[in-house]
């Protein structure tokens, strides 16, 4: 993410040096680094009915349980991978949120919610694409958490998140933490 | 606790007192908009507009505005009428600051609701057909991005 | 041919002085097999080939032999059609100049059905959508005259191409609404976000002539609709992510949609859902419709079904469940019927990969096979 984190600090810097600190153009890029707390996010009542079953559709597991939250981020299981269809960067030479050496970021991405059964929180990630560079090939995960079809394009895995850079063929993909709200 | 804080120079009243509870502009653009116009609101060269730069130009001219409620990003969101148009104010506070005049007027929520749902025949068409009429007046966003 | 013919008469002249048993085997000749005529339990599998996307395929493959009949070479992330006559199939795709970098290239490819060689292709804007196969990433009108392609750059949009002149007459913008649902000569609908279809008209050049927005028929908040919609006599039929069923008749001046149907009883909704890829198919003789259905809740819309629930399109009643474990296959992903007498069921697994062919009035396993691709997520029937 090293791209995306260069645009933002100079883009918070020199809003910085207009606005008051506690204002959101300094804090936009504090949030982008994941060291700012944001406040519970708009999720509607049926998905988060959902959400606390769990995504089998079985009850939800608690803080105390080790499966299926994970904390091995090689695992598709792992709490912030709930919406990725693709492979885990992590696996492939890259981290839960940077891409492997030689692999381009993508330009654009989704970006949607997973809660964090370990600290209770939900919290804002972006699913990045790492790409031009064959398919990496390990750790295929298929999870599809409030995934929606291709017209809601926002919230869709079908479509190729490579597809607007100049090498759009798909590596991997990464989950990269933006925020979270409290407890 | 909310540990949120929100900024006193916030455009757009209507946010602040009920953001306490939830989420706020700066999420709901992260949420709904970051993705493909970029956490600089930059968007991507050839393919996503840009709105640093851009946003604030449409505002002056009433076409300008209608066409911003319109664009399917923003008109298909699943953003609320008032977070719609709290967002689109967040992002010109933002990234349009030292063009934004006192005299532009603030999204309002009665405008978006009047607005969004009458659908664009074709965006880039309509957007070229704006820019025409802005540029005839002061400055205009790129016709090219 | 002359050296083969060398070599057969030197290797004869070596036999005619051994002491043999019997005649020695006759020199053959290096031709190409043909490809024999289309029967209606002919299928092609479109396989994403998900670990090596570069290198997607389409394999023929005859239900009644389980014989592998060929291969279609389709890139990464293709859209595949057939020609209305089934003589032809275009593959829209990309390929990297040096295999999964480089320069990219759009095109769509024809290929003809009746010998599988390429004949001709069309080079595209690189603004195809790189997405999963559906009926609606690339169509041909009714008459064949335009070949309409997907377009997703973020935008939206699709590509107007003259398939016969082989070129791009060009691009019309859907203002985020997406797919290509191609009915009648001249008009394209695609599906809103909005709930909505757009049906853009086209003239006999492929310019926009008009488009309308339909009222809205799904909710996208509270029952999204699969974009994977079934063929059906009078257009297509979509599914809902809690099961309701819409169909669609294109066959008139607009789109009319059917009241809706739910698949399940209200116990039942929730609980079980839909999901795969290609997550139903409706054999239209018998009136049947066929669903891949599964256990489970929010985000599970694409995973794979444990049962195949067969119901009667005329009573709307389920009367069959089959357990797709007892076919000894995973979770089905795709499934495909053929349009005959003695229906065919195909069901697609891509864990493990291995496509079931099975009885349509029956539900008894014929055969299976392994081969048939890695992610094999869509069946077509010709």
């Amino acid at each position: 993410m090293q791209r995306l984190d260069r645009i933002v600090e100079s883009s918070a810097r020199s809003l910085a040096q207009r606005t008051s600190r506690r204002s959101f153009i300094g804090v936009l890029g504090r949030i982008l680094t994941g060291s700012l707390l944001i406040p519970l996010l708009p999720i509607d009542r049926i998905q988060r009915a959902e959400a606390a079953t769990g995504p089998e559709g079985s009850p939800a597991k608690g803080k105390s349980a080790g499966k299926p939250y994970t904390e091995d981020q090689q695992n598709c299981e792992y709490w912030k991978y709930c919406a990725i269809d693709g492979f885990l960067c992590s696996c492939c030479g890259g981290s839960s949120h940077s891409c492997p050496p030689g692999t381009q970021q993508s330009v654009v991405s989704w970006i949607g919610t997973c809660h964090n059964p370990a600290d209770g929180r939900d919290y804002i990630v972006s699913y990045n694409d790492c790409c031009g560079k064959a398919s990496c090939g390990n750790c295929d995960c298929y999870r599809n958490e409030r995934e929606r079809p291709l017209y809601r394009l926002s919230r869709n895995n079908d479509v190729n998140w490579c597809m607007a850079n100049t090498g759009s063929d798909y590596h991997c993909t990464v989950s990269v933490i933006l925020g979270s709200s409290g407890p | 606790m909310n540990r949120w804080l929100l900024p006193v120079a916030l455009l757009g009243a209507t946010a602040a007192a009920g953001a306490a509870a939830r989420a706020g502009p700066a999420q709901d653009y992260a949420l709904h908009c970051m993705g493909c116009h970029g956490a600089s609101a930059q968007g991507v060269p050839g393919k996503v507009p840009p709105l640093a730069h851009s946003l604030v130009r449409f505002m002056n001219n009433a076409e300008g505005r209608r066409y911003v409620l319109r664009v399917p990003g923003a008109a298909n969101s699943m953003l609320s009428d008032a977070q719609l148009a709290a967002v689109l104010n967040w992002v010109v506070a933002q990234f349009d600051a030292d063009e934004l005049g006192s005299a532009t007027p603030q999204f309002r929520e009665q405008e978006v609701a009047a607005n969004r749902h009458t659908p664009m025949a074709g965006v880039l068409a309509t957007r070229a057909a704006v820019l025409k009429e802005i540029a005839a007046i002061g400055p205009a966003p790129a016709t090219e991005y | 041919m002359r050296s083969f013919q060398a070599w057969a008469a030197l290797l004869a002249m070596m036999a005619s002085g051994w002491a043999a048993a019997s005649d020695p085997l006759p020199p053959e000749q290096f031709g190409m097999e043909p490809l024999p005529a289309r029967t209606p339990h002919w299928i092609y599998v479109v396989d994403s080939a998900f670990m090596n996307e570069t290198d997607s395929r389409v394999r023929l493959y005859d239900a009644d032999t389980h014989g592998h009949l060929g291969q279609i070479d389709a890139g990464f992330f293709p859209g595949v059609t057939l020609s209305p006559d089934r003589n032809t199939m275009a593959v829209g795709t990309t390929y990297f100049a040096r295999g999964g970098h480089g320069d990219r290239i759009d095109v769509v490819e024809f290929t003809d059905m009746t010998t599988l060689a390429l004949t001709g292709e069309i080079v595209l804007p690189a603004k195809r959508a790189q997405a999963t196969p559906t009926y609606f990433n690339l169509g041909y009108s009714s008459d064949s005259h335009f070949l309409y392609a997907a377009y997703i750059t973020p935008a939206a949009s699709f590509g107007v191409l003259d398939p016969a002149a082989r070129k791009v007459l060009g691009e019309i913008d859907t203002a985020g609404c997406v797919l290509v649902i191609p009915w009648g000569p001249d008009h394209v609908s695609s599906i809103c976000d909005s709930g909505r279809l757009l049906t853009v008209t086209l003239d006999a050049q492929g310019n926009e002539v008009s488009r309308a927005l339909s009222d809205t028929f799904f909710d996208v908040e509270t029952d999204p609709l699969f974009v994977q919609g079934i063929p059906t006599n009078q257009g297509y039929t979509f599914l809902s992510f809690l099961g309701k069923v819409h169909e669609v008749d294109f066959s008139g001046t607009e789109p009319v949609f059917h009241l809706p149907w739910s698949l399940l009883s209200a116990a039942e909704t929730g609980h079980w859902r839909p999901g795969g890829q290609q997550l139903g198919a409706i054999q239209r003789r018998l009136g049947r419709l066929y669903v891949t259905m599964h256990r489970g809740g929010e985000g599970t819309h694409k995973k794979g079904g444990t049962e195949i629930w067969v119901f009667d399109l005329g009573t709307h009643r389920r009367i069959a469940r089959w357990p797709v474990a007892a076919l000894k296959l995973g979770p089905v992903s795709a499934l495909q019927v053929s349009q005959d007498e003695s229906p065919l069921l195909f069901l697609a697994s891509d864990n493990p990969a291995a496509v079931a062919t099975v009885d349509a009035l029956t539900g008894q396993l014929r055969h299976t096979d392994t081969n048939l691709g890695q992610t094999p997520w869509q069946i077509l029937n010709p």
